[in-house]
């Protein structure tokens, strides 16, 4: 986590020094290198990358009418089969315009996201066949995808230079772990590489590559500590793989959490024999794979698929050694596998069998992202309810997470009491603009919605349909938080929402519920 | 209005000020990362005066955790031993006295006049910065408010804003109108946030805390402990069925435990206190000033009542409330004069949640932050009245693996739950099974220590880390 910021920083920092961004109108230059004593005298190139230009807009998360200002991402991309163009998911997240540039010519093509998993952080682009299309991938190859890359293997990272000239950066892979990689969930395969990688202007995904074949992505590189870490082949190819099936259903995972069992005191009062395997279950998440297979809370877990797990909760990876048992779901299966769990449940060893399943980000109370589309909201006369979201969460500092932030990231924390009152989603009234029905009611913000006009709020659909049911001209908002209860005139609530549309808060839409 | 009195000059050596004296303090600030150790010495100064025989009145603050009190007039360099006879820390007020009174005894005390009205001047005596002779600032009143008071940074009363220059030293010293107090100088501002703004605490909290003291006692002051919320808006009018006269207040929340916890109810609309109007703002017009309708209960004292009016669904309703200290939100604040409670078993340091633990600590955990700044907000006092934080795990052998879980809060000891530091004691005298069993608040395992190994652990581990006692529970 801490290493992918250090890393957009970088990018940030390498992409508005001038001197080294090549820009579109030199492409009219010739590729002989006349200029610039950095310059290798020896030109190499890449018919695998082509310059991936990327153009972003995320959504204002305070207010979801309207966008924030766009940035530009430049990258690498992969040239896979099919003319398709492999980079990450970062890259892409909430784009308004993806071009492909040849590193050489500088030709530009327009480009579009295929398939994109976010937690996963790929993202595979394509352009519309065309004859534009065919001569741009004319000279290209694609470059396959090796998985087997081992510790203590020697790889390269490639960047181009300003004439498409290509710049190596020799690392060699020290450990392989599991990570997060840029948005929350359960941690996916990573090397971890070390040595200095040079800073370039296209810096943003760039790929790895051991004999000519790709053997992962870059994910971050902090440049004080000198470490890479690479998203790697295997995830990639799971990756593509669940693509080329023709429907994405992305990575598994179990939905549970596990403690280890290294201190003796705590396998002793757990009833566990010294030198025996496996890891306590400490929290089983509902509707996961894990539950659905019929494990609880409190089992010991000590195999998945036939793999021992060890009192740490790894396993022993015939390619990378011991490894976090999370990765034999995540990584090495897919959704709809079948899986076979085995836990000690009061001194007894019982199977398990079950489904291996994905919790969709919609199925969390607390959406965990949300790229390249607008946060969900309603506005009623002045108040802007929202639904409860991490990225809205995480964009308060540290110094402002007192009070109603810290009551909101409680719930985001530990959703089970919410989802067993029956809530989809955290409504909550987020912001008051003021207005003649909104009277006394501006200093509101971060209160729970509990109920409107009666009828429980499970979600901001719930909320727009009680709106639709005023009693006596009055809506009665009932918050879980001091004031606890809010009216709101009916007739002129709707006035002022008929005054807030195109008003000076440049208002398109009363509510997004898409 | 009356013009400005002609600026008079002072003449130090005439004995009238002599009862405006500097109080010189050494102080012990507790340690609450170590709470087994006595602390660190520190010192200070500031001003008092005298209000009667052998009586000086100051700030609490100036005299808070002091471990030698000393005071000096301005014409004797001759230091006088002191001692603290009341001290409220709620509206930073102290009352304290030489050891010897006889000093003192042909000294004037000073006489308390009432609220001075607005743009009027009055000056400010005390001996700022430390310095051993007297100073005088000279400004006007500019505004009466309620306001926070910084010494527990939790307690509201009236204060009254002065641009007199106001620095530190002239805490506890006269504000003077007229040859009478009416006032003692306490806080002001940092220049970073305003300028020529100090505060002093107004006659009628002086003589609330005079009154209080009477019985030999401070009792602390009372609350309503409910939250009011304006009724401004007009579909909120109408609902509450207010008639739009602009009088009535909404409650907008109550604490259960407090005055009015089995008498008001969210929604309710406060129409009157004591027979004065309530606006629908929450202030009342009091002694011919606005004021903030607590000010009404804040004159008042534990086991007094008040007649309230409100109206529920449109009904409109009467009570007496028999007025009490509201206790839960004492640790919210800043607390003073008391040694740090502690336990320490096996290397695991248990301490209550308050104030001074979150300061001392720096407590980056989400749950020990959540429960201490939802403490009242989410009525979480009403479950657990004094949440008990597992501090630190001073490190050894028997609990290496459990120092990650250091700042957490401590949901259930060997099957007690834990709602006073006092339960952790009571818990961990229960020995019938051969572990320690200790469940954190939303973490998802509980520690555990074999008893036998812990209960060896224990001695070494108090002497290894120089722990001479290893409980302190307060001294009921």
């Amino acid at each position: 986590m801490k290493l992918s910021q250090i890393f957009l920083f970088l990018v940030l920092g390498a992409a508005t020094l001038p001197a080294q961004t090549p820009d579109a109108p030199k492409k009219k230059r010739p590729p002989a290198v006349t200029e610039g004593p950095a310059v290798a005298q020896q030109v190499v190139q890449n018919n695998s990358l082509v310059r991936v230009n990327a153009t972003s807009q995320s959504y204002s998360l305070h207010l979801p009418w309207q966008k924030e200002s766009p940035s530009s991402r430049r990258g690498l991309g992969v040239v896979l089969d099919g003319n398709r163009v492999l980079v990450t998911g970062q890259m892409v997240a909430d784009s308004t315009y993806i071009e492909l540039e040849l590193p050489e010519k500088g030709q530009k093509i327009p480009a579009k996201v295929v398939a994109v998993d976010y937690e996963a952080n790929l993202a595979l682009l394509e352009s519309v066949p065309s004859d534009r299309q065919k001569a741009f991938f004319a000279g290209l190859k694609p470059m396959a995808v090796d998985t087997s890359a081992r510790i203590e293997d020697k790889v390269d990272i490639l960047q181009t230079g300003r004439v498409g000239e290509l710049i190596k950066s020799e690392l060699k892979i020290g450990k392989v772990l599991t990570r997060r990689y840029n948005v929350e969930g359960s941690g996916f395969l990573v090397y971890e590489a070390n040595n200095i990688v040079r800073s370039e202007a296209n810096s943003f995904t760039l790929p790895v590559v051991k004999n000519g074949k790709l053997v992962g992505l870059l994910l971050s590189y902090d440049s004080k500590n000198q470490v890479t870490t690479i998203l790697p082949a295997p995830i990639i190819e799971h990756f593509l793989k669940d693509v080329a099936d023709g429907s994405y259903e992305g990575f598994p995972s179990l939905g549970m959490e596990l403690q280890s069992t290294l201190d003796e005191q705590f396998r002793e009062y757990l009833g566990l024999k010294p030198d025996a395997p496996g890891v306590l279950i400490s929290m089983v998440m509902k509707g996961g794979s894990a539950e659905k297979s019929g494990m609880k809370k409190g089992d010991i877990l000590v195999a998945i698929n036939g793999f021992a797990i060890d009192s740490r909760g790894d396993y022993k990876d015939p390619q990378f050694g011991a490894l976090s048992s999370s990765h034999l779901v995540r990584g090495r299966a897919y959704v709809g596998d079948k899986v076979e769990i085995k836990v000690i449940r009061e001194g007894k060893e019982v199977t398990l069998n079950g489904e291996l399943t994905r919790r969709k980000p919609d199925d969390y109370l607390v959406l965990p992202y949300l790229f390249d589309k607008g946060p969900r909201y309603v506005l009623m006369g002045g108040l802007l309810f929202q639904e409860l979201s991490r990225p809205y969460l995480d964009a308060f500092g540290e110094e402002q997470r007192g009070g109603a932030i810290l009551r909101l990231s409680h719930i985001a924390s530990h959703p089970d009491k919410s989802e067993e009152e029956g809530r989809k989603k955290i409504v909550f009234l987020s912001l008051v603009l003021p207005t003649p029905s909104a009277q006394g009611y501006e200093k509101l913000g971060g209160q729970v919605v509990n109920k409107v006009n009666g009828k429980a709020i499970n979600d901001l659909n719930d909320l727009a349909d009680a709106f639709k049911n005023a009693k006596d001209s009055v809506h009665v908002i009932e918050l879980n938080d001091f004031p606890h209860i809010i009216y709101l005139d009916s007739f002129n609530a709707e006035r002022d929402n008929m005054r807030l549309l195109d008003g000076a808060y440049r208002i398109g839409s009363l509510k997004r519920l898409e | 209005m009356a013009p400005p009195p002609a600026t008079q000059p002072i003449d130090v050596k005439s004995g009238a000020w002599e009862g405006i004296v500097n109080i010189d303090v050494s102080v012990l600030v507790p340690d609450y990362r170590e709470p087994w150790n006595a602390g660190q010495p520190s010192g200070g100064s500031g001003t008092g005066f005298l209000i009667g025989k052998n009586r000086f009145l100051t700030n609490a603050h100036v005299v808070s955790n002091a471990t030698r009190i000393l005071i000096r007039t301005t014409n004797d360099p001759e230091p006088h031993p002191a001692k603290i006879v009341h001290i409220a820390h709620d509206c930073d007020l102290a009352l304290i006295e030489a050891e010897d009174g006889s000093h003192f005894e042909k000294l004037k005390p000073l006489d308390f006049g009432g609220i001075p009205q607005l743009n009027t001047e009055v000056i400010a005596i005390g001996y700022p910065i430390g310095g051993d002779r007297i100073s005088v600032t000279r400004g006007v009143v500019s505004r009466i408010d309620f306001r926070p008071y910084s010494h527990t940074s939790v307690d509201s009363h009236l204060a009254i804003q002065v641009d007199a220059a106001i620095n530190p030293g002239n805490s506890g010293g006269p504000v003077m109108q007229e040859g009478k107090v009416v006032g003692v100088a306490f806080q002001g501002f940092s220049g970073r946030v305003a300028q020529n703004v100090g505060y002093m605490i107004p006659v009628p909290v002086i003589k609330r805390f005079l009154k209080d003291i009477e019985d030999g006692r401070y009792d602390h002051y009372v609350d309503l402990a409910a939250s009011d919320f304006p009724i401004e808006n007009p579909a909120q009018a109408k609902a509450l069925g207010t008639n739009g006269d602009g009088v009535g207040v909404m409650v907008g929340d109550v604490e259960p435990q407090g005055s009015v916890g089995d008498l008001l109810k969210i929604g309710d609309v406060i129409l009157s206190i004591d027979d004065n109007p309530v606006m629908n703002n929450g202030l009342v017009r009091f002694e011919g000033e606005l004021m903030d309708m607590n000010e009404i209960v804040e004159r008042k004292f534990a086991g007094d009542t008040i007649k309230l009016k409100y109206m529920r669904d449109g009904k409109k309703l009467e009570t007496t409330v028999t007025l009490k200290r509201f206790d839960p939100y004492v640790r919210l604040g800043a607390q003073y004069n008391q040694r740090p409670r502690y336990i320490v078993n096996a290397g695991l340091v248990f301490q209550p949640l308050d104030r001074n633990l979150m300061d001392a600590h720096q407590m980056r955990d989400d749950t020990v932050n959540y429960v201490f700044d939802n403490f009242l907000t989410d009525k979480l006092y009403v479950e657990r009245p004094e949440p008990v934080v597992l501090t630190n795990v001073l490190p050894d052998e028997v609990n290496t693996w459990i120092t990650p879980y250091a700042h957490s809060v401590v949901d259930e000891i060997n099957g007690v739950k834990i709602k006073s530091l006092k339960d952790v004691q009571t818990a961990l005298a229960k020995k019938d099974k051969p572990f320690i069993e200790i469940v954190l608040l939303e973490k998802n395992r509980p520690l555990v220590l074999k008893r036998e190994l812990a209960e060896d652990a224990h001695k070494r581990i108090m002497a290894t880390y120089n722990i001479l006692e290893d409980s302190y529970l307060g001294d009921e």
